[in-house]
Parts: structure tokens; sequence; C-alpha cells
């Protein structure tokens, strides 16, 4: 009696100790990220000094007030035109990346057809392509078609680089939508077209949306293609605007940080919104043949 | 025009559908490819834009696979890639496994775990540089109060603690993505088969060798496919946090293109570089999408 | 009038054919069953009498109409599936009136005609939820609903039942049967299972490898196979099957052992002649335990090498000719493995098939 006691006892020890280590360890992996966040709300003064201020002794939003222009002081990188232009840039693109995403994931789902294994790879392969090789050739071309430093020629780049996956995504998705569900459609009188608007899409909805997600993260997180396309700030996103903190005499470590806040919590907030489908449809797509 | 197309041939519908994508891919992937390759087989120079018209077959190739300046940088990309993705494997799946067996405030875990995969890695490079930073970096204020250290750890200038530092960025920014996917694959797992071989006498660790490893290939496999999809964004990192430096100690296949080509203006070259890391990733995905099918099929018997 | 016929109706994916030119006409408002084992193109056939599956080649009509090239929308039918289709992100009110409000059907009617479909299918309390909180059995009437609702001309089933535990099975079988004599209508009813067959059909269609092998009520199926295929395949268990040939007016088995031929085949068969002769276990049964006593008979002494009781009667297994057969023990009497008997054969019931060809050789 005793011994049930004291094992279940132990056992409970146990399982508050590897909650407390895994804890430890998402808060040790996630700490970087969040020192760079804070450092955000910290006068650049308090992180240079020596020795170091451990705990900040007061946040402040200066650093964001300089980078919008609200304050007095204003730096001189023109950080509200960079997320204006990375906003443009990769919401364009991924909905134009969905739609045609949505297509191509349908006909794989749908449909048996010739060469069908070899194109789904062939798709996946191009997307293998390294972003510094293909920026190379595409810098030469986008030259010559007077791409460069145009949001237009960013956007189609991106489209380029989300289709593969997006089709990945959304071939998963569909595939877990039984064919018969459109086939009652029709049969209830739909053409498919139609039943593929009331019945498929309502179905795959949330699993379009996270991949839209994936698609946006990839287009608004880009660095190695924007870099060399773009150039002034008709079309520099925000990646690419943060290596000009770099070029500066002194480097404003805070005023860094609070670009990087404003780059990633836009990306925080959609992927938690999306998380669940997110990992859905990243293992859908794979392990179901 | 696209319904009498799909009602007279209905066997087209799948490729109408998969238009605008190969339109896409071949326009913006393909056709640049091509004229990549016969920019590699020429002498181009940014600078002189004549060159492009003088064809010199597979000089910039025999150049480069001759070239020590060349294979050290190829080296040290496949050495930093190996390393990477095996320990980032091994990390997934030991967070995996641990979070796997957490039952209370699991959901939580799970979502902060993601927490690094959505980092630009550029923005992982930029956070990097400031946390190795030698001055003010936290890592070195740590180490110093904590009084580890009295010297500043040149964590960016020296060539192999650079390279550390970026394998340590590499591996924070994508190790969630393995154990994201080994979790699915842990959760997707049945029960059954853990079952029998408890009563067929297995150990934990028996167990764990021949009932969960086998089943979360097919998991690991997508991972690793995923994964080599976008190997080549450690450029990003490289480029934020050491710049190929210090004296091309951590120049890795990626940066030292753009080097050539944009900064040296080489495109000819550069080019010649590029093919090969395509291929190389090329050949890298193919092979992880092969083994994935293979398991998936392997699988499909089993479920 | 929804009759429908099927006129040489082929069916190949690229270069495999699977089903292989049948003719049937279905009359207006018959119960027709099609049955045969796995893969024989059942569903196909159904699938395309709806319009979901292209058809290679002859022709299918409804009421008349060749529909070979109409979209399923267009053909006024309704079909259940089997895993029921319902629409997931519906309740159980919009997936009965999805095909209505398609039509274009005003609210008030849509509302008017699920009301009736739900009254008639006992789903008005369940109107509000979705598919997702029912269980199976209220899957599939949900299903029946959705046909039921929209007046077809005809109703498509493949496999309805298949899904639910055999308990459930039965009940929902009672159901569909009553549901037909409510709302007549022709319908078409694909199952591999032969109990639903018998129990539902106006008209049994027998199908293997695409072609098929016999239409008749059940009791034809069942009485007068027209093949040994339909014979092993209709009725467990199935009807044992003995190589014979014909000499001197007798059916001699493969050990000499002869039988006379069935005063009704006697001017079928013909000195010489392989057959294969077929009796259901039912009528190969110990003297004094069988269904019927009189009538031609042979007696037979067999050894019993396994005896499965089942309460009131025993299956027997047993040899004759060198051949395991199948026999029935009606009576609560209990028999031993090595116990020799004299079996009656009632071969007033027996069969005979051309050896050749599997065919019986009466003309039916
Ligand atoms: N899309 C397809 N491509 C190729 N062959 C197919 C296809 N669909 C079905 N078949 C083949 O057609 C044959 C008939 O299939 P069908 O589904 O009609 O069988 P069934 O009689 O309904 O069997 P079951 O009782 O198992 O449902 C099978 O051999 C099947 O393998
Ligand atoms: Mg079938």
């Amino acid at each position: 009696m005793s011994a049930v006691v004291e094992s279940r006892a132990s056992k409970r020890a146990k399982s508050v100790a590897l909650w407390i280590a895994t804890f430890a360890l998402m808060l040790v992996m996630c700490l970087p990220g969040l020192w760079v966040m804070l450092s955000g709300f910290r006068p650049n003064r308090e992180i240079l000094a020596k020795p170091p201020v451990w705990l900040p002794e007061a946040l402040t939003l200066d650093n964001f007030g300089k980078i919008f222009g609200w304050g007095a002081e204003q730096i001189a990188i023109p950080v509200p035109a960079y997320f204006t232009n990375s906003l443009i840039i990769a919401l364009t693109s991924t909905l134009i990346a969905l739609a045609i995403g949505m297509a191509g994931g349908y006909a794989f789902a749908r449909f048996r057809f010739r060469f069908k294994g070899g194109l789904f790879l062939g798709l996946m392969l191009f997307r293998a392509v390294p972003g510094v090789a293909l920026s190379l050739p595409v810098f030469m071309l986008w030259s010559k078609l007077g791409l460069i430093d145009t949001k237009a020629g960013l956007i189609i780049v991106y489209v380029s680089l989300n289709v593969p996956f997006t089709i990945w995504l959304i071939d998963g998705f569909f595939r877990q939508i039984p064919l018969s569900l459109s086939e009652a459609a029709q049969v209830d009188g739909c053409t498919r077209w139609q039943a593929f608007w009331k019945i498929e899409f309502p179905l795959a909805r949330s699993g379009i949306a996270s991949a839209g997600v994936f698609a946006f993260l990839t287009s608004w997180n880009e660095f190695a293609l924007a870099s060399q396309l773009t150039r002034s700030t008709d079309s520099k996103t925000l990646p690419v605007g943060l290596l000009d903190f770099t070029a500066q005499f002194t480097i404003d470590w805070a005023g860094m940080c609070a670009m990087a806040v404003i780059i990633i919590v836009p990306a925080l907030i959609l992927t938690f919104v999306v998380q669940k489908h997110l990992i859905a449809g990243l293992t859908f797509g794979g392990v179901k043949g | 025009m696209i319904r009498a197309l799909t009602t007279k041939r209905p066997e087209m519908t799948p490729f109408l559908l998969l238009t605008p994508a190969l339109i896409t891919m071949l326009f913006v992937v393909a056709l640049p490819l091509v004229f990549s390759l016969w920019t590699s087989l020429t002498p181009y120079q940014l600078t002189k834009p004549q060159t492009i018209y003088s064809f010199v077959g597979l000089r910039n190739y025999t150049r480069l696979l001759t070239d020590p300046g060349f294979w050290i940088p190829f080296g040290r990309t496949v050495l930093f890639l190996t390393i990477a993705l095996n320990l980032e494997f091994a990390f997934g799946l030991g967070i995996a496994l641990l979070i796997n067996k957490i039952t209370w405030g699991q959901r939580g875990l799970r979502t902060i775990m993601m927490f690094p995969m959505m980092f630009s890695p550029i923005l992982v490079g930029f956070q990097f540089k400031f946390i190795f930073n030698d001055n003010i970096g936290i890592l070195n204020n740590a180490l110093q109060s904590l009084g580890l250290t009295d010297q500043a750890i040149p964590w960016l200038v020296d060539a192999k603690l650079a390279m550390f530092s970026l394998l340590f960025a590499e591996i924070w920014m994508s190790t969630s993505v393995f154990a994201i996917l080994l979790l699915a694959g842990l959760f997707a797992m049945p029960r059954d088969p853990l079952e029998a071989a408890k009563v067929d006498g297995c150990n934990a660790f028996q167990t764990f060798r021949h009932i969960t490893l086998p089943f979360l290939m097919p998991f690991a496999y997508i991972a690793m496919t995923i994964r080599s999809l976008d190997v080549a964004r450690a450029y990003d990192i490289v480029k934020v946090m050491t710049g190929g430096g210090p004296a091309g100690r951590t120049e890795l296949l990626w940066t030292m293109i753009a080097r050539t080509g944009y900064e040296n203006a080489k495109m000819g070259q550069a080019n010649a570089m590029a093919y090969i890391s395509t291929v190389l990733s090329i050949l890298f995905t193919w092979y992880f999408y092969r083994k994935l099918i293979a398991a998936r099929r392997f699988m499909g018997g089993v479920q | 009038m929804a009759a429908i016929t099927l006129e040489k109706v082929v069916k190949k994916y690229g270069a495999l054919g699977v089903v292989h030119g049948i003719d049937l006409t279905i009359a207006h408002e018959e119960f027709v069953v099609l049955v045969g084992p796995s893969g024989c193109g059942k569903s196909t056939t159904l699938r395309m009498i709806a319009g979901l599956e292209d058809i290679t080649g002859g022709l299918v009509k409804i009421g008349g109409q060749v529909v070979n090239d109409l979209p399923p929308r267009k053909r006024n039918i309704s079909m259940v599936f089997q895993n029921y289709a319902l629409y997931p992100h519906m309740n159980v009110r919009d997936n009965l009136g999805f095909g209505l409000k398609i039509a274009g059907q005003s609210p008030a009617e849509i509302s008017k005609r699920v009301g009736e479909a739900a009254e008639i299918l006992g789903l008005t309390p369940l109107l509000d939820r979705t598919p997702a909180e029912l269980s199976g059995g209220q899957r599939q009437r949900v299903a029946m609903g959705r046909a039921i609702v929209r007046n077809p001309d005809a109703f498509l089933f493949d496999e309805p039942l298949s899904n639910l535990d055999a308990k459930l099975r039965g009940q929902m079988r009672a159901e569909i049967k009553k549901l037909h004599q409510k709302v007549r209508t022709t319908v078409v009813y694909v199952t591999h299972d032969q109990v639903e067959a018998m129990t539902l059909a106006d008209r049994i269609v027998v199908m293997k490898d695409g072609h098929i092998e016999q239409v008749g009520t059940p009791m034809q199926v069942f009485n007068h196979p027209a093949t040994t295929f339909v014979a092993t395949f209709i009725g467990s268990p199935p009807m044992n099957l003995l190589p014979a040939t014909i000499s001197g007016g007798a059916v001699r088995l493969a050990d000499g052992t002869a039988v006379p031929v069935p005063d009704r085949l006697t001017g079928h068969v013909r000195d010489g002649m392989a057959v294969l002769l077929g009796i259901r276990p039912d009528d190969i049964s110990p003297v004094g335990h069988g269904l019927s006593q009189d009538g031609p008979g042979a007696e037979v002494a067999l050894t019993v090498d396994l005896a499965e009781p089942l309460g009131m009667e025993s299956l027997i297994y047993t040899r004759l000719a060198g051949q395991e057969v199948q026999a029935k023990l009606y009576g609560p009497r209990i028999v031993a493995p090595g116990e020799v008997l004299t079996f009656r054969l009632a071969l007033d019931r027996a069969h005979l098939f051309d050896a050749a060809t599997g065919k019986t050789v009466r003309a039916l």
C-alpha cells in the first residue's frame, strides 16, 4: 500500500522534474530572440554601457519613435517605406501564389495524369535552387527587362519561390477531403466548379490559409534575392533595410533591435494564428501518399 | 474557353490547372537557369558587357575544379551542412520526445517551440551578431560578469569560434523544423505496436530503436526535404554575422558566389559556382524526396 | 417514367477493360441489386449511370433519354455513397437542403421538403447537428434523406450499409425496404452482401469480371442459377459441385457412384457429356433429417469428417466421390466424426452444369 503511494509520489516528482527541464530548455531556446526583442525597447546607451546593465531601468518606445519619425529625433533610414514595400510585396506575391497553388494543388490531389510524379518532383527541385545562385541570372535578366528595383520584379520572383511549396501543402489538404464529397455535390446538382467552391474550398480553407501564411513568411523574410534585386526605397524590403544600419558609421544597436521587433511581430502573430494547420499541412502533404 | 476545353478533352484539365504554375516556374526559374548555364560558359564580367558573347567552353568549371580557393569553401559548406543537419535532427528528436512525454501545458510548449522558426534568417544572423558581439554582446558580458573569463572572447573574429557561432545560429534557427515534424510523427504513432513491443519484452531503448524510430523516419525525411529546399538560407546568416570573414575563413559556397558575382563582377565564374551549388542542392533534395517516397510506401503497408 | 437502360456499356481505364458490354433494363420503380465479388465492376457500372465516370462505349438511358454526355447534375438521380459523403461543414438541415438550394428552390419550399424528408426518416430532432455529432446509423439516414428530398428519377446506392455493424445493417436494410415502399422510385443498389441482395431486390444482377452472369428475381437466381459462378456465389454455404459424366441416363461421379439424371433435365443431356453436379448442402441430408423427404432422391453412405452443430441444425463436412462436400443435418442430433450415415440427395433440386462452359444444362 505504502509502496504504491510512494511510487505514485515519485512518478509525480519525475513528471514535475521533466516538465521543469523541458520548460527551461524552451526558455533557453527562446532567450536569444527575446533578448533582441527586449533590446528594441532599451536606449542605445544602456546597451553599450560598461559594465553591462542587466536589468533594464525603464523600457522605452523611443527607438520606434525614431524609426517612424514620431519624436524630435529621426534616423536616416526610411523604415516606414521599407515596411510598406515589404507588406505590399509579401501580400501580393502570397495572393498570386495561393491562386496558382490552389489550381496546381487541386490538379495533383484530384486528377490522375501522365508525368504526375515527375512534375511534382520537378516543381520541388526548382524550389531547391539556392537563392543566391538564382539571383545571378535573374539579376542579369531583370536588368534587361527593367525589373530591377521594382516591386513587380520582386513579386514575380517570390511567386515562383512560393508556388512549389504552396502546391505541396494545398495538395495535402485537398487529398484529406474525400473525393465522394465533391461527387455527392455534383449528383446534388452542382457543376464541378460549384462543387469546388461550395464544398471542397470551405473544407480546405484553413489549410489554404496556413499555406498562405507560409508563403507570406517566406516573402516577408527573404533576403538573398531581395538584396540584389532592390536598390532604393522604391522596392527595398525590411530584411534588406536591416543591413542599412551596419553601413552607418556607428552601429545603432537599439535601432536595429527595434527594427527586428518590427520584422518579427507580424510573423509571430500570423504563425500563432495558424500553427495547428501549419503542422498538419506539412505532415499530411508529406506522409499520406 | 477553358470550360469548352475541359469538357471536350477532360484529360487536359489537370494540365490546364497546372499551366500558371508551370509558366511561372519556367519564366522565373528554368529560363534563368538556362541563361545562367550559358553565362557560366563565358568569361562574362558585368563591367565588360561584350564578354557575354565569347564562348569559352568549360573553362570556368575546370578553373574552379583545380582551384583550392573554391574547394576549401566548398568542403567547408558540406561539412557545415553535415554537422548542422545532424545536430538539428538530434536536438529536434530530443525535444520532440521530451514534449511528447509532457501532458500538462503541451500546447503552450509546442507553440513556444515554433518561436525560432518565425525568424527571418537575416534576423537570426543579426541577433547572434548582437549576442556574440565581443564588446557589447550579452554572452561576453555574462561570461565576464560571472568571472569565467576576463578577456572578451572574439566569437566572430577568431576563425574557429566564428564557425562555431555560425553553426550555433543555423542550428538555433532550424531545429524547430525537425522538432515539430517529429512531434507530429509521435502524435500520429499508433499505440498497438508500442504495446505489442512491450508485451514482447522490449525495454524502453529497444522499443525506441525498433518501433518508434522507424515509424518516425518518414517524418524525418519530410523535415529533411523541407530543410534541403532552403539550406542556402545559411547565406543570410553568414552574410550578416561574418560576411565570410575573417580573411575568408568562414566563406561558404553561397557567400563566395555573391562575392565573385556582385563584388568582383565576374559573372561567368560566379554562374559556374552557382551551377555547382544548384546541382548540389537539387541532388540533396532529390535524395531525401526519394527516401520520403520509399518510406511512405513502406508505411502504406502498415497502415 | 424513369426506366434505366444500359446498352452494350463498356468501361476501360486506358487499355484495361473493367466493364465489358453490359446490357440491362431496369423498369420504372424497380429495385435492382447489383451483386458480385470485389472488383467485378459494380461500382463502376453504378457510377457510369450516375455520370461520375465517363462511359467508354455503349449507351446509358434514363427515362428514354440518352445521358452519356450529361453531367451528374443533369441526370436527376441521387446517390448514397458508401462513406455517406455528408458535407462536414453543414448541419443536417443544410445537408438535406443543399441540392434544393443549388436548384434555386425558395427557402420556404426547401424547409418544407426538408421537413418532410426528415419526418419520413426520423431525423427531425437531429436537424441542427453536424455530421460529426451523429452515429453511423444516423449518418446513413441523413445520406438517404439527402437522396429522397430532391424527388429524383432514380436512387443509386453504393454499398450503403457496409460501414455499419451487423445488427444495425439488418435494421437499416429493413428501413431501406420500407422507404422504397413509401417513396416508389427506381433503385439501383450495389452490394456484395448476398443477404442484402436477396432481401431487397425485385431483381438481382449477378456480375463477374465486368460481365453480367445472370439477371433474375431472387428466387430465380437462387433456384435456377445460370452458371456455376452464380450457383456458388448465391447461397451460403455454397452449392457443392461434383465433376461427373452422363452415361446411360445416369450421372456418374468420379468414383463411379451413379445417381439418376433428375427428371426435369433428362431431355437436355446426352451420353458422354462432361458435367458438374450441383447440389446445395441443404439438399444433402442424413435420411430422416432432411428438408424434403419425398420426391426423387438417391441414397449414399458417407463418413462424417467434421460436424459443426449450429443448434437446431448441423453443418456436416464429408466426402463424396473423393471430393469434400458440405451437408446439412436438420434436428438436434449430435454426430461424431468418423460416423457413417446414409445421406439422401434431393435430386429434384439438383443442378447440372456443362463442365466445359459452366452454364446450366437446363435452358431457362
Ligand atoms: N480509376 C481507376 N483506374 C484503373 N482501374 C480502376 C479504377 N477504378 C476502378 N478500377 C478497377 O476497376 C475494377 C472494377 O472496380 P469497381 O470499383 O467497379 O469494383 P466493385 O465491383 O465496386 O468492387 P468492390 O466490391 O470492391 O467495391 C477493379 O478491378 C478496379 O481495380
Ligand atoms: Mg465498389
